[in-house]
């Protein structure tokens, strides 16, 4: 049980980088209505633009901010095959992943792995998040503001800020209009092919973004790294309902509880590796168990728990 | 104020379900106009309000609303001139959204949507003015999920959303069909209250012949795709269902109409 | 809405809190100097299960354990093929304090070397260690906390062992799969030497076991031999290669033993398990203080081993040159 607290700050690390990955797909999810497989693609596409920018001595903020655009090229391409092509939105969302695999080894130069050379302290150094500075903080060799719990902390609340502000304004609501109906967004003049659109483009950025984090936190970028990471952010998208679906009804703490969500989803995964409680070649299994238990929650509270309806109490008109 | 001229659709052409919707339909509706639309099942009475509203487009004719050609618009550029609400009390809200940010919605139809504030302090006390006239006690639960609503509640929040920014034509689309007789009533009431107040030009089809005499200065029959019957002026004041069934026989040669109509 | 407000806020500080918290716990000093502790414990963290990676973890285990005895015990974790999964693991093992780490494949030794600078990190069946800690001007020893075992196969000396069995033969088909950084090396240096000796070569890359069949049957038709590189999605989908190529009668020279036994004609390999055995030699000096571990230059395999698959080489009518031994069937 030591071992698992120990391991904790390492697990929510992880997990708040993985919340901002979660937080996209709780975009498309929750609000555009799509199950976007993009993000499986797009979130290596992030790590891979990130890692071989960042190489080449590019500024890290320019780095991350060219892995966000990419992910956006990537949502952008699902979009138009979605809305241009008519194209069903998962299927589009597999088209991209799919292409995006090559894209991604052509980043990287055809090569499926590329790293960060975190053994030089210059480069460690340069660095926002690094799984190296969870121990050097513990250690007292690096400042507590460079843990990555507190630099992802940090950029999730800025990320969610941002997303509260911007589906508060006119654009931002028709967003959340063309998800929750779209004949009336377009009877109300909405754009619902574009607003998907913007939609898909924004929830990549912030995959993508997450991915460069993760990249630069394990120190590299893997053509294998996104496999599964739609999966990962449904749960946290539903952990994070599940249990605070009660209490937080405005929209940034709905945010806020899919990050925790995340964070969630991690530490027991910790938890699991920690005290060894099964061989760690089942994790997937578990993962899969996890999702598939949290989405039938609702479903059996509605059709088994309902509460009665009262009678007569509603009025009609 | 609305021109159709010589307006043909069909559906799934080239297949055995293949059907010709609308057949040569013309219409022209002057400024504040308010025209009922009667016709049986499949008479192409939706369909007329869809193509109008550009939710496909239409395989010849044009559509001129006010006099722009909106023939090849798209529905979201069309909706800046059209008002409407549909028969699904579903449909016309946003379930997910509260009562005061579907009105700001709507109070931005045919405006640039952009980084401005999705919703104003002074629009939430326009709001809840107008609210209080639809007397259904929502103006105090502005911030309330839509879906929350009954359908009656619902339908007339759609008639309030549709008539926020004065729409050069008003589509109600069976808007009372799916409600209890007593609701249907009032949501009634409030469509000529707004029609008047605002001098709509509107076209409201329904499946009750004695609503659509008793409301509108012209009432029009659909048959087959086609208008079939147009009675205005003097004509419509004095009409009655008999009347009605009459005309519709002379008018189609077909004496099958009754039951179709009156069940429709 | 305000309350729920100032509750969130909360919460967020509390798990951030809760995991800064538990930073406080684990300045446990580890010194290795000055000989032999009491017990051991060692973190392996191997990228997937996978006969070649198996054969490195036991020959590390066992060399370990030949050493220390019951002093030492293990704590294996498998990373299902999940690169990210690497560093959730590694994590785990630097914050429970473990002795040393192995790690089994390039990912399991890039989050290994991202999640600590102190913990001594052992590699093993990683091709270029510079290539894989992007170190540009690569001499051979990291210099920090990790060192580890190549497992380089002699890829000069594959090119002459195709020269050997196939003089003949004009044109190489070289086939690996594109997910594979190993492979690409591989595949580039072996392209390399086999035009020195006067080969044609193509490259024919897949990208996963899905196109695979079709990429190897292209390969097959325009090839006079191919040649597989050490490569783990051949080596999971051997037969694939055996299935088109067999019929064909195109022999296959393989990068390892494994592959060689699933679908090749005869191989130049190294051991996986002699490699886990010098990993784990490398380790045993480590633990007793007796090497400092950013002195430590890459290990390579002892030895070489010449094997041949008879089934195949009877089908094709192969006969084996001298100094090959046949692989006995499992």
């Amino acid at each position: 049980m030591l071992d698992f607290l120990n391991a904790l700050p390492g697990a929510v690390s992880q997990g708040l980088i993985w919340g901002i990955m979660a937080i996209g797909v709780y975009l498309t999810y929750k609000i555009l209505d799509i199950a976007d497989l993009t993000v499986d693609g797009s979130f290596c596409t992030g790590g891979a633009v990130f890692v071989v920018l960042f190489s080449q001595g590019v500024n890290l903020w320019v780095a991350l901010l060219a892995a966000m655009v990419s992910g956006m090229a990537a949502g952008l391409v699902t979009g138009l095959l979605h809305t241009v092509c008519g194209i069903p939105a998962i299927l589009a969302g597999i088209l991209t992943q799919l292409g995006l695999w090559s894209v991604n080894l052509a980043i990287m130069s055809m090569k499926a792995n590329v790293a960060l050379n975190i053994i030089n302290p210059d480069v460690l150094n340069k660095l926002l998040v690094s799984l190296r500075f969870v121990q050097d903080v513990s250690k007292g060799t690096r400042p507590f503001y460079q843990h990555p719990i507190f630099v992802v902390g940090v950029v999730t609340v800025v990320i969610i800020a941002v997303l509260y502000w911007f589906f508060g304004t006119e654009l931002g609501c028709s967003i959340r209009a063309t998800g929750a109906n779209q004949a009336m967004a377009r009877a109300q003049g909405i754009n619902t092919a574009r607003n998907q659109v913007l939609g898909l483009m924004i929830s990549n950025g912030l995959v993508a973004l997450s991915g460069a984090l993760l990249s630069q936190y394990q120190g590299f970028a893997d053509a294998n790294m996104g496999r599964g990471a739609i999966v990962i952010g449904l749960a946290a998208v539903i952990i994070g309902e599940v249990i605070f679906s009660k209490i937080f009804r405005n929209f940034g703490l709905k945010l806020l509880a899919v990050s925790i969500g995340a964070i969630i989803y991690y530490m027991v995964i910790q938890l699991v590796l920690s005290l060894n409680l099964m061989d760690s070649n089942y994790l997937k299994l578990l993962s899969a168990v996890v999702v598939a238990v949290f989405l039938s929650v609702p479903y059996w509270k509605g059709k088994y728990f309902a509460k009665p309806v009262k009678r007569g109490g509603v009025n009609r008109a | 104020m609305l021109k159709i001229e010589n307006i043909y659709k069909t559906f799934n052409a080239g297949t055995v379900n293949e059907k010709t919707a609308l057949n040569g339909v013309s219409l022209h509706l002057k400024e504040g106009d308010f025209v009922t639309v009667i016709g049986g099942n499949g008479a192409g009475k939706s369909t007329l309000l869809n193509a109008v509203a550009g939710v496909w487009p239409v395989d010849e004719g044009t559509i001129t609303i006010g006099g722009v050609d909106v023939t090849r618009l798209p529905e979201h550029k069309r909706a800046r001139y059209i008002g409407r609400v549909f028969q699904d009390p579903m449909m016309g809200t946003a379930a997910t959204m509260q009562i005061e940010e579907n009105l700001a919605l709507a109070a931005r139809r045919g405006k640039r949507r952009f980084l401005g504030a999705g919703i104003t302090k002074a629009e939430r006390e326009e709001y809840r003015e107008m609210l209080k006239l639809l007397d259904l006690g929502l103006e105090d639960r502005m911030t309330s999920k839509v879906g929350l609503l009954s359908g009656g509640q619902r339908q007339a929040l759609t008639l309030l959303m549709a008539s926020l920014v004065k729409p050069k034509l008003l589509l109600l689309d069976e808007h009372t069909a799916a409600l209890d007789p007593k609701t249907a009533a009032k949501v009634l009431a409030a469509t000529e209250t707004i029609v008047q107040r605002d001098h709509l030009t509107t076209l409201m089809i329904t499946h009750n012949m004695r609503d659509a005499i008793a409301h509108g200065n012209r009432l029009i029959m659909m048959y087959e795709g086609r208008v079939a019957l147009d009675i205005s002026g003097e004509e419509k004041k004095k009409l009655t269902v008999e009347d009605l069934l009459a005309k519709f026989g002379q008018a189609t040669g077909s004496d099958e109409a009754d039951d179709k109509l009156l069940l429709g | 809405m305000k309350h729920s407000w100032r509750a969130g806020a909360a919460l967020l500080a509390l798990t951030m809190a809760a995991g800064l918290a538990g930073c406080g716990g684990q300045t446990s000093d580890k010194t290795q100097s000055g000989g032999e502790k009491d017990s051991y414990t060692v973190g392996i963290v191997q990228l997937t299960p996978h006969e070649a990676l198996d054969q490195a973890t036991q020959g590390f285990q066992d060399a370990l354990k030949e050493a220390f005895g019951d002093k030492v015990s293990f704590d294996l974790e498998y990373a299902a093929n999940d690169p990210a999964t690497c560093a959730t693991i590694a994590n785990s093992f630097v914050s429970s304090g473990v002795d040393l780490i192995m790690a089994n494949a390039s990912s399991a030794l890039q989050a290994a070397a991202s999640a600590t600078g102190d913990i001594p990190v052992l590699g093993t069946s990683v091709t270029e260690y510079g290539v894989a800690l992007k170190i540009d001007d690569f001499s051979g020893t990291v210099g920090t906390n990790v060192s580890g075992t190549s497992d380089l196969a002699p890829l000069d000396q594959q090119a002459a062992m195709i020269q050997e069995w196939c003089p003949d033969a004009k044109t190489v088909g070289l086939l690996y799969c594109s997910a594979e950084a190993n492979s690409q090396y591989q595949v580039d240096t072996v392209q390399e030497c086999l035009e020195g000796l006067g080969y044609t070569c193509t490259q024919y890359a897949f990208s996963d076991s899905n196109d695979m069949a079709a990429v190897t049957q292209t390969a097959a038709d325009n090839s006079d031999v191919i040649y597989v590189p050490t490569d783990n999605t051949v080596a999971t989908n051997a037969s694939i290669v055996d299935n088109i190529c067999r019929p064909a009668k195109i022999p296959v020279f393989a990068g390892e033993q494994g592959i060689c036994a699933g679908c090749g004609v005869a191989t130049l390999s190294i051991s996986y398990y002699d490699l886990g055995v010098t990993t784990g030699k490398m380790a045993v000096k480590v633990l007793r203080g007796e090497a400092d571990i950013s002195q430590m230059p890459i290990e390579y395999a002892p030895q070489f081993t010449k094997m041949y698959n008879k089934a195949i080489c009877d089908d094709l009518g192969l006969t084996p040159p001298e100094g090959y031994t046949a692989i006995e069937a499992e």
